[in-house]
């Protein structure tokens, strides 16, 4: 059943059976191998590609290298990653999440951690982070530091993003409050 | 089909004058981006460039700002500075050219907005700067104001902007 459904829809298969009588047309065996035995299906089925690539890698997963040690252990240089930009449709970034927030573009972007949400006081005291006054569990940093900074408050558009590499000097490590709209999307994998 | 013909060519010949028009009389939109491309093609010096031709770059880079030009630069991990007028700015830019190794200098994601008054313009885009022999490189979010001055688009004012506050 479903397979005679599947016959009645869209799909088409050549069933057509070679006349003994008519001389018979075969294409060559390389025309085949390039552009398959009916070339117009095969040019929609590449346009049909295309477009869905384009539409994919362009507005749903956006593919990035990464670049920098400031997300260490947990992401290293030269590893191939995807941005899901329809993750924060539904909701808002949650805390731990890997994000990626826009510079002037999307053609480099920094990719950093949310740690601190809307409204809440981040604080480093001896390289703990704490969250309005509460030590933050943080499993994934793997790098002891020594890091110190009073309170900030993020506003109510404000996410406290920083890196889980905390190794590296406070002054260097690339990190702060992101505005909601400069955060392109969260990490897929 | 002789219509045809001549519609299709009439057609050709427009979209050819139009291109014609647009390379010999670039808008403003154009102009200011060509400048932002130029300026970091200047600001470009590979380890091979001699004393001389680093001194000429940071010369025409100079060209590129007003006189009372001003570059407002506070960027995370280094002190904030201030350049104010031409001199400062060659000045800085002479020991900076003489003191790297090499230069790579691109502006990425550059967005223009011209004026209502169409005699200023703002840009804003991310500089990457790659600097000495390692595939390191700092980014960093700009905004330019350019100001029409004659025919040409100089920069009145350059400031690093805070991506992270």
């Amino acid at each position: 059943m479903f397979v005679y459904s599947q016959l009645s829809g869209n799909l088409r298969f050549n069933t057509l059976v070679p006349n003994a009588n008519e001389p018979t047309t075969q294409p060559h065996w390389f025309q085949t191998m390039l552009i398959g035995r009916r070339p117009r299906a095969t040019l929609v089925r590449i346009l049909a590609l295309v477009v869905v690539c384009f539409v994919t890698f362009e507005f749903v997963l956006l593919p990035i290298r990464i670049d920098g040690i400031s997300m260490q252990p947990t992401y290293h240089t030269g590893q191939i990653d995807l941005i899901n930009r329809l993750a924060y449709i539904r909701h808002e970034p949650q805390r731990g999440d890997i994000v990626s927030v826009r510079l002037a573009g999307t053609s480099v972007m920094f990719m950093k951690r949310i740690i601190g949400l809307p409204g809440e006081t981040v604080e480093f005291h001896h390289g703990h982070a704490y969250i309005n006054g509460q030590l933050l569990n943080e499993p994934y940093v793997k790098f002891a530091c020594q890091w110190e900074h009073a309170p900030i408050v993020c506003d109510a558009t404000q996410f406290y993003v920083v890196g889980d590499n905390r190794s590296m000097a406070f002054d260097l490590h690339t990190h702060g409050r992101a505005e909601r709209e400069r955060i392109v999307g969260k990490l897929f994998l | 089909m002789k219509i045809t013909i001549r519609l299709t060519l009439l057609a050709a010949a427009a979209v050819r004058g139009f291109w014609l028009w647009t390379v010999f009389f670039p808008s403003p939109e154009k102009v200011v981006l060509q400048k932002i491309a130029r300026l970091a093609a200047t600001a470009t010096f590979s380890a091979d460039d001699s004393s001389l031709i680093r001194a000429g770059k940071a010369g025409n880079l100079v060209g590129f700002f007003a006189d009372d030009a001003q570059i407002i630069l506070d960027a995370p991990g280094q002190a904030a500075r201030t350049l104010s007028g031409r001199d400062e700015i060659q000045t800085a830019a002479l020991g900076g050219f003489a003191s790297l190794p090499q230069l790579k200098v691109q502006f990425l994601d550059v967005t223009v907005r011209i004026g209502a008054d169409r005699q200023t313009a703002e840009a804003t885009c991310t500089a990457k700067v790659n600097a000495g022999d390692s595939k390191d490189f700092g980014v960093q979010e700009m905004r330019f104001q350019f100001r029409k001055t004659g025919s040409d688009w100089l920069i009145t004012r350059a400031e690093t902007v805070k991506t992270l506050s």
